[in-house]
């Protein structure tokens, strides 16, 4: 992982220094060189001396959440605004013309529109639009189209995809031109010194992200040359330049309140925003363009599915030796995404061949440590498989492989989840008991530092009200309450002294929220707009009281001038601004920002050799995360990850009817996700011996969750599934087939 | 999930309504289809009533009339035809799978997507809007906030209406209880070891309450 550690550069200016940041597009991260002032600026100062930032917090938008006060994008409705919904194209490949003339009578519908038509790949691509008074007259609308459909052959699976006579889905070949890495004759060597070599193919299935809050945006009518757009977005700053192109303007402001899940699916406008604002422009009414669940299960991404082979070596003590791996990634019309073997561990020799293999199914799009679940299921999958051919501890041949931090975390975490005590270390549990326990490891890494991209607005005015704003988004992190900590705790304030406004492209720039680098990029900017605050505030009271701006200080109690030792309460102190009070701009610092965290995952899990049925029984996992700066926040979103790998480890994938080339599974009936009496106790340990700057925790802790539990089921009765989900089918063919040796 | 006798819904009708006309993709309803809907009668000598019709419905206790179509459903008359709306029961799967659109029907939880609007009238309903007492949040309202038990919030409505029914029934409700009562609700942020913890505090609370 080249975006572990940001490296201080050669070759900066005199009073400046080039540092390394993660640049993510798309929630792919890539590190780029930037130059930055190196002077003093503020600082975080000890843990032990804050009062607010990492502390366990309650959000301040928590009430507006359980009351249903909360406005997300879906909920906003706008005088003579018009229902809008798509028709999807029915079949995997077709030619496909549009007939409106019935849907454009039906009482209610006021337009309705080709959105393509000709050659169309994938079941639930959009083909036509319907706008309406009512919901229900869309639906009446959407009924009435007449599509014409002229089959083509398709591919929606690898097999057909890479069959002699496949239906060409990629101009340029089925399958990309292979990358390939490392020597592959030196690994060849390199194998024929290993204790023992481990071969097996590991697959994952397509997810979904599933967000509650599907894919849409409202669109007011533009008026003198600007619009306002509603939109569910993970990029509200970035996201209004989409729109001015199909709405015909030079000024959109993206309103962004709250927003129900993104998980990295959320960086477009897309083609609802598209359409969404064409119809607001020609029909001169406010359009709400919100996916339906079925759309968004077939049109709205998806984490890619992978096919990987692999031989892994390693010696007697467990030192891995050699690897090769063949990975082919599984992104529909897009190119899918892994982030390559042998991901966390350090193999001596190594090479590898990924290729892309295109299917008529609608591309994948970054989801939460996009390529990294995939990565964690082969290698942790292959690393178990071996330790048990070597007969090595299955922490220790970890901890051989692996890092410092790693490390120091398998030892916390083993203890936590009872290894230590536990009877299956090197062989799993093949007796003939007919309920059994296992468990089973997994370890992570994500890069999550910051760049400049934010600019944050802290102003104190007379009447005492402090407010920060910045034209960022929440997709349930918690950003406008560390937002206001942050400043409230520069200012001395509590929390209910500071209101912090953001989800409004007016608010400032801020950047996208993907590749965990939103609390990075902004929570240093704001500190910085605090401390700015602060400092000018300082001044303005010095002249006041005829003291100076190193003596006044803020605390709890208010303001104290430790010149003319006079003590002011905070209201008060405000009453000495001038009408236009303070405004200061705070921008992104690097000394508070850091880059690079791990973790470990442990699972214990219950197997029932009769009847196949699996249960998780028990979750650990233990983080660095930089600086905490919600503390119960943080914890949420560990589990948040925790909870979303035992649900790809249990239930998740997209079934495909591979004769028909439909989804079966296109709803919340059928795609099934982990919920209350699947979850078992779950134990989020932070990393407190990190001592860093602010990192982003969220991608990292979805990483390894579905391994350990597969691993903890083949440490429990001997079976090792290597596909996902770990279902009771797969189990007893698996415990059939040990029987029959 | 969408447990039939926990809603108390008729699954079959509304499945029935809003699927007469044929499957959305591709189906072809024209126009000498919906005429022949609209003209009330069906050569069986039953009128039937198309369109809309204004009813009365007693939402957080107070009479609201609202205007629905006989297919409008509860979750879609008060999100999207009464003025002002109820946009915190929210719309995720719109067929009973996912818990979002959770409200009190007569003091029962029920899935709002479920439910023909037409079937409420005379039925009290509460929604996430009128759960509170004024400024006073329901204890489980209260310890949701407490204990972080929601991230970004989307079926935070669907899962405070659930357990506040369970607990409104049985004060003394076990976790398993509670963990039964919102078996149907789905967080895809995962929040749900804060939601358990919550749900105890609330449990706690509530007991304390009675003594």
């Amino acid at each position: 992982m080249s975006a572990l550690d940001p490296r201080a550069q050669d070759g900066a200016k005199p009073g400046k220094k080039k540092i390394l940041v993660p640049k993510v597009e798309n929630g792919h991260e890539t590190m780029v060189e930037i130059e930055v002032d190196d002077v003093e600026g503020p600082q975080w100062g000890p843990r032990d001396s804050m009062r607010l930032v990492n502390h366990e917090l309650v959000r301040v938008d928590a009430v507006d959440k359980v009351t249903g006060r909360a406005r997300y994008t879906h909920d906003v409705r706008l005088p003579g605004m018009l229902y809008a919904k798509f028709l999807g194209c029915p079949i995997a490949h077709a030619e496909v013309t549009v007939d409106l003339g019935a849907a454009k009578k039906v009482p209610g519908v006021v337009e309705a529109r080709v959105v393509r038509e000709g050659e169309v790949k994938f079941v639930g691509q959009p083909v036509a639009v319907v706008a309406a008074k009512t919901r229900e007259a869309v639906e009446d609308g959407l009924r009435a189209i007449v599509l014409g459909v002229k089959p083509l052959p398709f591919a929606v699976t690898r097999e057909q995809s890479l069959a002699a006579n496949a239906p060409e889905v990629n101009r340029r070949g089925n399958a990309s031109k292979p990358n390939e890495d490392g020597d592959p004759e030196a690994v060849a060597k390199a194998f024929e010194g290993c204790a023992a070599v481990i071969e097996a193919t590991y697959e994952m299935p397509t997810q979904h992200h599933a967000c509650l809050e599907t894919h849409g945006a409202v669109v007011d009518v533009p008026t003198n040359d600007a619009a306002t757009v509603y939109h569910s977005t993970q990029a509200t700053y970035a996201s209004a330049n989409e729109f001015k192109g199909p709405l015909k303007v030079k000024e959109v402001e993206v309103v962004n309140e709250h927003m129900g899940g993104g998980f990295g699916s959320k960086f477009e406008a897309g083609v609802e925003g598209r359409v969404a604002s064409e119809l607001a422009r020609d029909l001169k009414a406010p359009i709400h363009l919100m996916l339906s669940r079925r759309d968004e299960f077939l049109c709205a991404g998806n984490r890619s599915g992978c096919v990987q082979s692999v031989k892994l070596g390693g010696d007697a003590q467990g030192k891995l030796v050699a690897m090769q791996s063949s990975i082919d990634r599984l992104g529909g019309l897009g190119g899918g995404s892994h982030a390559g073997l042998p991901y966390i561990y350090e193999v001596a020799t190594s090479a590898r061949t990924m290729r892309s293999v295109y299917t008529h199914l609608d591309a994948n799009r970054a989801m939460r440590a996009p390529g990294h679940p995939q990565a964690s299921f082969g290698m942790e999958s292959a690393v178990d498989e071996l330790a048990y051919a070597l007969g090595v501890d299955l922490v220790e041949i970890r901890k051989r492989n692996v890092g410092d931090v790693h490390r120091r975390q398998l030892d916390r975490v083993a203890r936590e989840i009872g290894w230590n005590e536990h009877p299956h270390k090197t062989k799993p549990d093949l007796s003939d008991a007919t309920t059994k326990v296992g468990i089973g490891f997994g370890l992570s890494v994500w890069g999550g530092g910051g760049h400049p991209e934010c600019r944050v607005t802290v102003e104190i005015s007379p009447d005492g009200g402090v407010r920060a704003s910045v034209g960022s988004q929440d997709l349930g992190t918690g950003v406008r309450t560390y937002v206001t900590a942050i400043v409230a705790e520069e200012l001395g304030l509590p929390m209910s002294g500071v209101t912090a406004r953001i989800g409004r492209t007016s608010y400032g720039p801020a950047n996208a929220s993907g590749g965990s680098t939103t609390s990075a990029s902004l929570a240093p900017a704001v500190k910085h707009a605090a401390f700015n605050a602060r400092k000018a505030f300082a001044e303005a009271l010095a002249k006041t009281l005829k003291s100076d701006a190193s003596e006044i200080v803020f605390d709890v109690q208010g303001v104290y001038d430790a010149r003319s030792k006079r003590r002011l309460a905070w209201k008060d102190a405000c009453a000495t601004l001038g009408p236009a009070g303070i405004s200061a701009i705070g921008e992104w610092q690097a000394n508070l920002a850091s880059n690079g965290i791990h973790g470990v995952q442990a699972a214990k899990v219950r197997v029932d050799t009769r009847t196949g049925e699996l249960k998780v029984l028990k979750m650990v996992c233990m983080q660095d995360c930089g600086l905490v700066l919600n503390r119960t926040g943080a914890r949420s979103q560990i589990f948040g990850g925790m909870v979303q790998a035992l649900s790809y480890a249990l239930f998740e994938q997209r079934v495909v009817d591979p004769d028909l080339g439909i989804a079966m599974n296109a709803n919340f009936e059928d795609y099934k996700l982990a919920a209350s009496l699947e979850i078992p106790e779950m134990v989020a340990i932070l990393d407190d011996e990190d001592t860093r700057g602010v990192i982003g925790i969220a991608e990292a802790t979805v990483v390894p969750g579905h391994s350990a539990i597969a691993n903890a089921v083949h440490n429990a009765c001997g079976v090792r599934l290597r596909s996902l989900p770990l279902t009771s089918d797969k189990l007893l063919l698996g415990l059939a087939g040990l029987k029959k040796g | 999930m969408g447990d039939p006798k926990r809603s108390g819904v008729d699954l079959s009708r509304r499945g029935f309504l809003k699927s007469a006309g044929g499957l959305a993709a591709g189906g072809a309803l024209g126009e000498s289809a919906l005429s022949a809907a609209n003209s009330g009668l069906l050569g069986d000598g039953v009128e039937r009533l198309s369109g809309e019709v204004e009813i009365e419905l007693t939402l957080n206790g107070a009479k609201r009339k609202v205007k629905v179509e006989p297919r409008t459903t509860l979750l879609s008359a008060l999100r999207e035809r009464i003025e002002p709306p109820l946009s915190g029961t929210k719309e995720v799967c719109d067929m009973g799978s996912c818990g979002a659109c959770t409200v009190h029907v007569d003091q029962k939880p029920a899935y709002a997507c479920l439910l023909l609007a037409v079937d409420c009238v005379g039925k009290s309903i509460t929604t996430i809007e009128g759960l509170a007492k004024g400024d006073e949040l329901h204890p489980v309202q209260k310890a949701f906030c407490e204990h972080d038990a929601l991230m970004c919030g989307f079926c935070t409505p669907g899962f405070v209406m659930a357990l506040s029914a369970c607990l409104d029934a049985k004060p003394e409700a076990t976790l398993d209880e509670l963990k039964e009562a919102c078996a149907g609700n789905v967080c895809r942020c995962g929040t749900y070891p804060h939601i358990f913890e919550a749900a105890v505090a609330a449990q706690r609370a509530k007991q304390g309450a009675k003594r």
